[in-house]
């Protein structure tokens, strides 16, 4: 490797004193991307008991106040919304921005909302 | 031996952003007996590890990993934390983008969590053949079982630790505080992190975690808002908006607005207030060379110059008009010499005599000198009366080149047919451009007068006129573009609602009639047999296509040269006329590159954004999450602890409210918070928050303070 490099010692050396199973024998090459069970797997599986506080038992209601509406493009108060597109706007001038974005700006505006419907 | 019951604290905790700087190994490893723990805080930003009973952790870095390939050896290394940027040159960072080990915030890749602790076991200096030192480790709050068991077995078995306790990192920052009088046995800690927001009530020193909940929002969601904001807004320098630097302008601009409605007027309205909150920020930009305007002494020296080039060219034009006037005149005498011998030799002696000099009769040269004559005097500069010495010469030529014309045909030999013929195409040739020539001159003289007129009419009522050009300017602008529209199949605007799936394209009338023609003539008439081709009127129909696609050129030239020409026109006349570019309409998406990018475009406006974006942590439906913000949160914690446990009361509980978490150092976090925890608490209840004296680091201090006070 190069000198820079040693002498700037970022990389994790593949042998390690204080480890008892290196990782290189763990983890054979090839087979690195080991199946890891995602957070919603995990969940399902396990065994909970309603009683005591879990994962699953401690989250937020939802909110009860009203839903705040502002306005996609500027921020600003948003009592409108445009009925060909879905997005929220505040008045005429930014109504015709709206209307002049491309279907991929409106995409990505819905979906920082959570509210991009996905055609698969 | 696991601690299970102990403190759950959670923790998920942010760091400073700065660049951390290469970690030099700690040296002092075996100075420390192995009865002192090593205390780890793993947050889903930073991971920070050190020895227990210290103020600072030793070790801290970005919890993330790559694994890009070494160019010139070509294996994978393993790269924990930032990299540096001067380094990166030595590797393929293509197919490596930065791993978490954590999914929200739990942790799931193991193989990632073992090659952080690798790197930070390595960092701390350890050597020997097992990590000695029992170790505390942080988690979330209700860390599901099964992480925590892999947790636990990946430190015992992979690095023979001799004990593993687990806590939250939350509670540990409460106990901390409560420990230097921020808070009191009682209160709320509200922990926004990275990936999470937890509220979690502490009743008589210890945490409650029936009463606590948790919003799947925290500063990794803050980011990314801004980020996609921003690039939407600024679509042209989009590459500009990388995650790092969103967060960094997070870091320095964000804010949270004690009241967004009113925030959110001021710059509505554009008041000198909003005006002052706006950040700018200035992208490096060059701007092309200006051509500045030439000063005096360069434009008059460009003109001798240009003079003296021209002087040039005039005195070598005129040395070669006088040469060539010399050469014509020899030519002249020695043709009229010529005749004059001529007349001197006698009548039958001409043939022989005239075969020298390559004339064959003395008609010929005397139309040779009567054709020099005529260039002489054209070089000379002599006005020429030219329309009626052409006529005569070409009467005369006429007489001569065409002599067999007059005669009719029958009296002609085959041979004297075929000559008749080529002189009668020569004749109609010429003719021909003469005739060209003529419509040429009345067209330019039919021009010269309209203009006359137009301007005459310009000069009466210029007003008027000017109202009426541009008024055809623009119903021809809209004819041109309208017909392009159409050719092109431009229907960006049209079809929103399938979000560019489906065809967006309208065939044109020559398309469409393409088609038709082409499947009629593969219809299969129910013959069985396909007979096209069979007939010669088949193939037509390729023709009829090719036509079809012609004719749509050359109908809107008309336009288009009408278009032109009323731009010229008002280009002159008009001086706030500007021509209407077409490349305004078609694709807004991308910055009309035809006006010239100034310094303004790469201007980086940064106004409501700033306290847009942390909004999202007091409602989370912003982004479209459905739970409960901040405030919320605090009351909806109190209202789920079990009543029936002890005699609460929850003014307690408000009158001393803790914010930790990397996110609660956003300024006006604490104003925020109180207005929004009054409006849902009961009139009249003291409502006290107060911010952990280090939010980032708290955590691990208190678990520090924690592992050296209990024995393992």
């Amino acid at each position: 490797m190069e000198g820079e490099l040693m002498e700037a010692d970022v990389v994790v050396s593949s042998r390690l004193s204080f480890k008892k199973i290196q990782s290189s024998e763990k983890y054979p090459k090839g087979q690195s991307t080991r199946r890891w069970k995602h957070l919603k797997q995990i969940l399902q599986s396990e065994n909970c008991t309603p009683d005591l506080p879990n994962y699953v038992n401690i989250e937020s209601p939802p909110s009860t106040q009203p839903c705040k509406r502002i306005c996609d493009v500027t921020g600003f108060e948003a009592p409108y919304v445009d009925p060909r597109t879905n997005l929220r706007y505040a008045n005429a001038h930014v109504f015709k921005t709206l209307r002049s974005l491309s279907p991929d700006q409106v995409h990505q505006y819905l979906s920082i909302r959570n509210a991009a419907v996905v055609l698969k | 031996m696991t601690d299970d019951d102990g403190d759950q604290i959670n923790r998920v905790g942010r760091g400073s952003m700065s660049f951390v700087p290469r970690i030099r190994r700690q040296t002092d490893y075996n100075t420390y007996p192995p009865s002192i723990p090593i205390v780890i805080d793993n947050g889903a930003s930073y991971f920070r590890i050190g020895w227990a009973g210290e103020t600072e952790p030793r070790v801290v870095f970005r919890n993330i990993v790559q694994r890009p390939r070494h160019k010139a050896t070509g294996e994978t290394v393993t790269i924990v934390g930032d990299l540096d940027p001067a380094l990166m040159k030595y590797f393929d960072c293509t197919r490596s983008g930065p791993r978490s080990p954590f999914d929200s915030n739990v942790v799931y890749q193991f193989e990632i969590m073992e090659y952080i602790l690798d790197f930070a076991f390595d960092r701390l200096g350890a050597n020997g053949s097992r990590i000695d030192h029992p170790i505390l480790i942080t988690e979330c709050a209700c860390n599901p079982v099964q992480s925590r068991s892999k947790m636990a077995e990946l430190l015992f078995e992979t690095y023979g630790v001799p004990a593993v306790a687990f806590g939250v990192d939350a509670a540990f920052s409460y106990k901390y505080n409560q420990l230097h009088g921020i808070c009191k046995e009682d209160g709320i800690v509200l922990c926004p992190g990275f990936t999470t927001t937890h509220a979690i009530p502490f009743v008589d020193g210890e945490p409650v975690y029936k009463g606590s909940c948790r919003t799947n929002i925290g500063g990794y969601h803050v980011t990314d808002y801004l980020k996609q904001l921003l690039s939407l807004k600024y679509p042209f320098h989009s590459s500009r908006f990388t995650w790092e630097k969103a967060e960094d302008l997070k870091l320095e601009h964000c804010y949270i607005a004690p009241d967004y409605a009113s925030e959110v007027r001021l710059f509505q309205e554009g008041t000198k207030e909003a005006e002052e909150k706006t950040r700018y920020w200035q992208l490096p930009w060059i701007p092309p060379p200006t051509e500045v305007p030439p000063s005096e002494e360069e434009i008059a020296r460009k003109a001798a110059i240009r003079e003296k080039q021209g002087q040039r060219l005039r005195e070598m034009a005129e040395a070669k008009k006088l040469s060539k006037i010399n050469e014509m005149e020899s030519e002249l005498s020695s043709l009229r010499f010529l005749v004059k011998q001529l007349d001197q030799v006698e009548e039958d002696d001409i043939p022989t005599f005239l075969s020298d000099t390559g004339y064959a009769s003395r008609q010929e040269l005397e139309s040779t000198i009567l054709k020099v004559t005529q260039s002489l005097r054209k070089a000379r500069g002599e006005p020429m009366n030219e329309p009626s010495e052409i006529e005569e010469n070409t009467d005369s030529l006429n007489n001569e080149k065409y002599p067999l014309m007059n005669i009719p045909d029958d009296m002609l030999t085959p041979e004297q047919l075929k000559d008749k013929k080529r002189q009668m195409f020569l004749k109609s040739t010429t003719e021909g451009r003469l005739r060209a020539r003529q419509k040429r001159n009345e067209e330019e003289l039919e021009k010269e007068r309209r203009n006359q007129l137009e301007e005459e009419r310009r000069r009466e009522n210029p007003e008027f006129y000017l109202e009426e050009m541009r008024a055809q300017y623009k119903e021809v602008l809209e004819r041109v573009e309208q017909k392009k529209r159409l050719k092109t199949n431009g229907s960006s605007n049209g079809n929103n609602k399938s979000g560019g799936v489906g065809r967006g394209e309208r065939l044109s009338a020559a398309q469409r009639e393409r088609m038709r023609l082409l499947t009629t003539a593969a219809f299969d008439r129910g013959k069985g047999e396909d007979t096209f081709g069979a007939r010669d009127e088949d193939w037509q129909l390729y023709k009829l296509m090719s036509k079809d696609n012609d004719d749509d050129d050359e109908q809107p030239d008309s336009d288009e040269a009408e278009l032109a020409r009323l731009t010229s026109r008002l280009q002159e006349i008009d001086p706030t006329f500007v021509q209407k570019v077409e490349g305004e309409n078609q694709t807004p998406g991308e910055v009309p590159r035809v006006r010239q990018l100034t310094e303004e475009d790469y201007k980086i406006v940064i106004g409501i954004e700033r306290f847009r974006c942390p909004e999202i942590l007091f409602h989370p439906n912003l982004v479209g999450i459905e739970q409960v913000g901040l405030d919320e949160m605090a009351g909806a914690s109190i209202r789920r602890l079990p009543h029936e446990e002890t005699e609460l009361e929850e003014k307690k509980l408000t009158s001393s409210i803790l914010m930790t978490g990397g996110c609660s150092l956003l300024p006006g976090m604490k104003e925020r918070l109180e207005y929004g925890i009054r409006m849902i608490r009961p009139c009249g209840d003291p409502i006290i928050v107060v911010r952990a004296m280090d939010p980032v680091l708290d955590a691990w201090r208190g678990a520090s303070a924690f592992a050296a006070n209990l024995n393992f």
